[in-house]
């Protein structure tokens, strides 16, 4: 008795704290907040009532443990007897137990064709949306905010990364833009064109899973990709040189217009990002 | 040892003189007492910096670039942070102790930017930029690198960018200008001196940012929160169910 006298003594001392913390915690919340405190003052709260009722439940529960024995689970002979008749009963009602079984038939095949047509929502054919990009002859490369690139926006040693006018928010079309000093870059046979000025641009997207290849080692001429450490040479046409990576970089072909602009001379040559079923 | 650490700030000097007309016409007229300070800063630079920068600093192969036309604001950042003097020429210049006073620094300074014309140590007004510009750019221009917290991360070549928990203000604009190690270089025509500003002061707020949850766990991001959140939330819970169970 005087074990249950305790018992309720405790719980009383906890909702009494509990509800104290409860009001703090308005007062806190009144007086401007502090997330910390209030956190705190939360977690008291609900503590509290959480303990007093497991207290109650384990006084409510009896002492020592209960067993509870469990019956046969198989039925007699007798029974078994008695439902199989009843079943050989309900089939010799219907019309006929051939056309019962044609029913499941018809119902199993229904729902194997109901299940082939989600099969459309495995989307449209994506067509020749990841072969191509936004980039095109004579798109101006834009910096996030929209501001088209000059010839001098970058220092030797700068990098950027460029979208195509009107096409900012086109993820497949974002390109690193590197500017090394002039005739530093190797051009490979038929980019001799690529690079005005030490200006370069190569797809941001990694060849490997697609992670955005952001971070720009100046002094080493590379790319790295921060996901799996797939390393880019710059001056080589963005050749993997370390990493999982198995493909260089995709180089967008830039010129310089009139006024001084960026521009694409034309969308990529190949694919952008990781490969994919028909990508060759 | 001093006597011929003079006379090689003696010579050198006189190299300088002569060939400084011919690097560079100087950019503004300088008056005796700036005369003075890069005079000094030639002593103090033919003393440690000949070795790996040459005597006219036009750098010596495998040792250290040239300094001609790196200009001030890449002399103090170096030296400032205690990047330089560098006791292994090619290995990875890190904040350490600062060697010279700030008299020192200021005359070394002097030298370099004689040597040539280069981004002059920028000017920062405190608390000029946007708070809120300065994430986009950070997140935009430096997060791959130096992390969104700041807190650097390793880079390819066995090089590392370095945590920006220390840097000043000075310190954080020079780096933009000047690109050191392996970092690239962001010029006034990439960005301009008022987003440099809003740079700046998100990288200083960084180094007291506003941890709402109470503690900031190294700002390591997710993987050290869910560690604690595992640990420490799902361990208490394991106790209070182990609790709960319990007969009396």
């Amino acid at each position: 008795m005087s074990s249950r006298q305790a018992t309720e003594g405790r719980m009383a001392a906890l909702l009494v704290t509990a509800t104290l913390a409860a009001l703090a915690l308005a007062g806190v919340y009144i007086a401007g907040g502090q997330p910390q405190a209030e956190g705190a003052l939360l977690g008291v709260s609900l503590g509290g009532i959480g303990v007093a009722l497991v207290l109650w439940a384990r006084g409510l529960a009896s002492e020592g443990t209960v067993v509870g024995e469990r019956g046969d689970l198989a039925g007699d002979a007798a029974d078994e007897a008695a439902v199989e008749e009843r079943i050989e009963e309900v089939l010799d009602e219907q019309p006929g137990r051939r056309s019962v079984l044609r029913l499941f038939w018809a119902a199993g095949g229904a729902l194997g064709l109901a299940a082939v047509f989600p099969l459309r929502s495995l989307g449209p054919a994506p067509g020749r949306a990841l072969l191509t990009t936004a980039w095109y002859r004579g798109a101006r490369l834009v910096d996030v905010n929209g501001r088209p690139l000059t010839v001098g926006t970058l220092q030797v040693g700068g990098t950027l990364t460029a979208f195509p006018q009107g096409a900012q928010h086109a993820g497949d079309s974002q390109v690193v833009v590197v500017r090394v000093a002039d005739g530093e870059l190797r051009p490979r046979p038929g980019r001799e064109s690529w690079s005005p000025q030490g200006y370069v641009a190569y797809s941001k997207i990694c060849p490997h899973v697609g992670c955005p290849v952001s971070l720009y080692q100046a002094d080493a001429h590379e790319l790295l990709c921060p996901c799996h450490q797939s390393t880019f040479d710059v001056l080589d046409g963005a050749r993997p040189t370390f990493g999982p990576a198995t493909r260089s970089l995709p180089q967008l072909p830039l010129a310089v217009d009139a006024q001084g602009y960026l521009i694409a001379q034309a969308d990529f040559d190949e694919p952008v990002g990781p490969g994919f079923w028909n990508r060759d | 040892m001093v006597a011929v650490g003079l006379v090689a700030g003696a010579l050198a000097f006189g190299a300088l003189t002569a060939g400084a007309a011919q690097v560079r016409p100087p950019a503004t007229t300088t008056t005796a007492p700036a005369r003075a300070e890069v005079a000094a800063g030639a002593q103090l630079y033919a003393v440690a910096c000949t070795t790996c920068h040459g005597t006219e600093g036009q750098g010596v192969t495998d040792r250290g670039p040239t300094l001609i036309g790196v200009g001030a604001a890449s002399a103090d950042f170096y030296l400032s942070t205690g990047r330089m003097p560098l006791d292994r020429p090619r290995a990875q210049a890190e904040r350490k102790r600062v060697a010279y006073s700030a008299v020192q620094i200021r005359q070394l300074v002097a030298f370099v930017a004689s040597l040539g014309a280069g981004p002059a140590v920028p000017r920062i007004v405190t608390g000029s930029g946007d708070l809120a510009e300065g994430n986009r750019l950070y997140a935009n221009n430096c997060a791959p690198c130096h992390s969104s917290a700041a807190a650097g991360g390793a880079l390819g070549h066995a090089v590392y960018a370095p945590p920006l928990n220390r840097a000043t203000a000075v310190q954080v604009a020079e780096a933009m200008r000047v690109g050191p190690g392996a970092m690239p270089v962001f010029g006034p025509a990439t960005l301009d001196d008022a987003q440099a500003a809003s740079v700046v002061r998100y990288v200083q707020y960084l180094h007291r940012p506003d941890d709402r949850g109470g503690l900031g766990l190294g700002h390591l991001g997710p993987i050290p929160e869910g560690f604690v959140a595992w640990v420490v939330g799902l361990g208490a819970m394991l106790v209070a169910v182990r609790w709960i169970g319990t007969k009396t």
